[in-house]
């Protein structure tokens, strides 16, 4: 067992005995130390989808599924493509891959994980910290230096999150992708 | 499940409401308020399991705190002890409700196993966006139907909680003078009160900026009446002031006369927010009060790791702000954050507070009018219970 906040999208869940790819895991602080997970989940089986929330703590039961090391190599809509160590293509359906896109850009050079359930690749796993270059963000308002004050910074694939005010374009920053929150300025 | 209710609105009747003590009275000021509103207004049979009785006894002295079994204002309250002793499916009920993501005892849930209830997560109140989107969002747990149930400041949250009756004939009531006159008898607060222009409440956790605030405030034009329940901000007034004030007693600074209250049940503090020109609440069971008066407030938020309650201030501040006047919404914005230590503190940004309060006073009404639209916590719960059967 795991507990939901150590869910992040393309693993797979278990619940009420049906397996559930994760197309989006958001984790909110709610009030003292407590916080929760909203994630976005697709049936493996049926297609339905469901969007529940747990608590941070909840536990529940991972589905583990056969797994490939595989690097992104393209986009050919709707399918993005990756290749294995073996140099075999892999193909995974945009709609599968919710919140993993917003981190994936031609040219990245990450080891991710396809996750395969029946001999099918479903999703894809990003390592838990990745470095995206920020294409774009505003000044930060001056005196703006506790890195308490956020701002919209965008990616070069146009992914927008918030990043601290001392943040500036072209910088590189560490994203964790299990919140995808950004955690820095990554060291160059 | 049950039949109707007194009110006529869709069973199920047996609500049973589980409450953890972690610190302060914020967590058992907002069980023991929708607990009774439960029962009072909406006829519900309910149940408060606590797991310390002390906490409750403070805010409604007619608790025993040696009975594990006991009615109270028509509320059943059972001690949530350690060890619960033999239970059956009878003791659960039909709704239950774990507030604050407080764990469940595991006797409790192998039976829910067997009866099924609606078992709803009511969670901390906040202002931020994500809260429409988990708000009645089903967690499949167990394989019972759970749901989060979110408080809120908009539509597609649960609203506040608050009591639609006693809000209306407040039109009737005297006036603040008077009301405030009548508490502090009432709580045998002895001595002249002061003719100040201005009377402020002061209800806070330790404040590193109390010290500034105060020095304003004896500063300010026409006199300051400030009244200060007793609790975590004390020491911080005895220190500025020089001398221990004891519940009950006053000591004057310039134009500021400091008067130190004692511990007051939940009605007696809802009459000092309205009887006072301007309230610092804290947490969120004096928040609520505050907005529900229509008064203007200032909120020191519970503090959080890595600083998370400075995100959910702002987010209450931007919906708060939205439709004041840009100048009046600068300094509103301004000073919370001063006051929750996230900007530096200048005598003058309080004095410019104060002389916003009539322009303050009448956004608070509006404000309040907004809040209102939402409808009440309690009865937003009892619409979704009613929904699920």
């Amino acid at each position: 067992m795991k507990t939901a906040q150590e869910f992040r999208a393309g693993q797979v869940v278990s619940l009420d005995g049906q397996a559930w790819v994760i197309l989006k895991a958001e984790f909110s602080k709610s009030g003292r130390s407590s916080a929760i997970v909203r994630m976005k989940l697709k049936n493996l089986i049926s297609g339905s989808s469901q969007e529940p929330v747990f608590k941070a703590d909840d536990k529940l039961e991972p589905i583990v599924l056969e797994r490939k090391v595989v690097t992104y190599s393209y986009f050919a809509d709707p399918l993005y493509v990756f290749m294995d160590e073996e140099y075999n293509q892999i193909d995974i359906e945009k709609e599968n891959l919710g919140d993993t896109l917003n981190f994936i850009t031609d040219g990245m050079t990450e080891q991710c994980e396809a996750v395969f359930y029946e001999g099918k690749a479903i999703s894809v796993e990003l390592p838990t910290t990745i470095v995206r270059t920020v294409a774009y963000t505003e000044n930060a308002a001056r005196g703006d230096t506790s890195g308490k004050v956020m701002k919209t910074a965008q990616l070069e694939n146009g992914h927008e999150l918030q990043v601290a005010a001392f943040i500036e374009t072209g910088d590189l920053i560490e994203i964790d992708t299990r919140t995808g929150e950004c955690k820095g300025r990554a060291k160059k | 499940m049950g039949t109707a209710v007194a009110d006529g609105s869709p069973a199920p009747r047996t609500w049973h409401l589980f409450c953890r003590v972690v610190d302060n009275y914020g967590d058992i000021g907002v069980c023991w308020r929708l607990a009774r509103q439960l029962h009072r207004q909406h006829g519900r049979e309910v149940t408060l399991w606590l797991d310390e009785l002390a906490s409750l006894q403070a805010l409604q002295p007619a608790v025993d705190t040696t009975r594990a079994r006991q009615e109270c204002e028509g509320v059943h309250i059972r001690h949530w002890a350690a060890a619960l002793p033999p239970l059956d499916p009878t003791d659960i009920g039909e709704v239950v409700i774990e507030a604050f993501a407080c764990e469940l005892p595991a006797a409790y849930l192998a039976l829910m196993q067997a009866t099924r209830p609606l078992w709803i997560n009511l969670e901390y109140l906040s202002a931020e966006e994500w809260v429409v989107r988990c708000h009645r969002a089903p967690s499949p747990r167990l394989g019972l139907r759970k749901f989060f149930f979110f408080p809120g400041f908009s539509e597609g949250t649960g609203g506040l909680l608050w009591e639609p009756e006693p809000l209306h004939p407040r039109q009737a009531e005297p006036p603040p003078a008077t009301l405030l006159h009548r508490l502090l008898q009432e709580l045998e607060v002895t001595g002249p009160l002061p003719a100040t222009r201005l009377a402020i409440s002061l209800f806070a956790y330790e404040n590193r900026a109390a010290g500034e605030l105060l020095g304003a405030l004896s500063e300010a034009p026409g006199g300051v009446h400030l009244l200060v329940p007793q609790g975590r901000i004390s020491p911080a007034i005895d220190a500025w002031l020089g001398e221990p004030l004891p519940p009950g007693g006053s000591c004057c600074r310039g134009g500021l006369t400091v008067t130190a209250l004692p511990f007051m049940t939940q009605r007696q503090y809802d009459r000092l927010l309205a009887a006072c020109d301007l309230n610092f609440v804290r947490g969120e069971d004096s928040f609520v009060r505050g907005q529900m008066v229509a008064r203007p407030l200032l909120w020191q938020i519970y503090p959080q790791q890595e600083a998370a309650h400075l995100v959910k201030l702002e987010a209450f501040l931007a919906r708060y702000t939205a439709a004041m006047p840009p100048p009046l919404a600068a300094i509103i914005v301004e000073a919370h954050r001063c006051w929750n230590g996230a900007a530096a503190c200048r005598k003058d940004d309080w004095l410019g507070l104060l002389s916003q309060l009539p322009t303050w006073q009448a956004e608070a009404r509006r404000w309040q009018g907004q809040l209102q639209r939402l409808g009440d916590l309690a009865s937003n719960l009892v619409a979704f219970a009613g929904n699920q059967v």
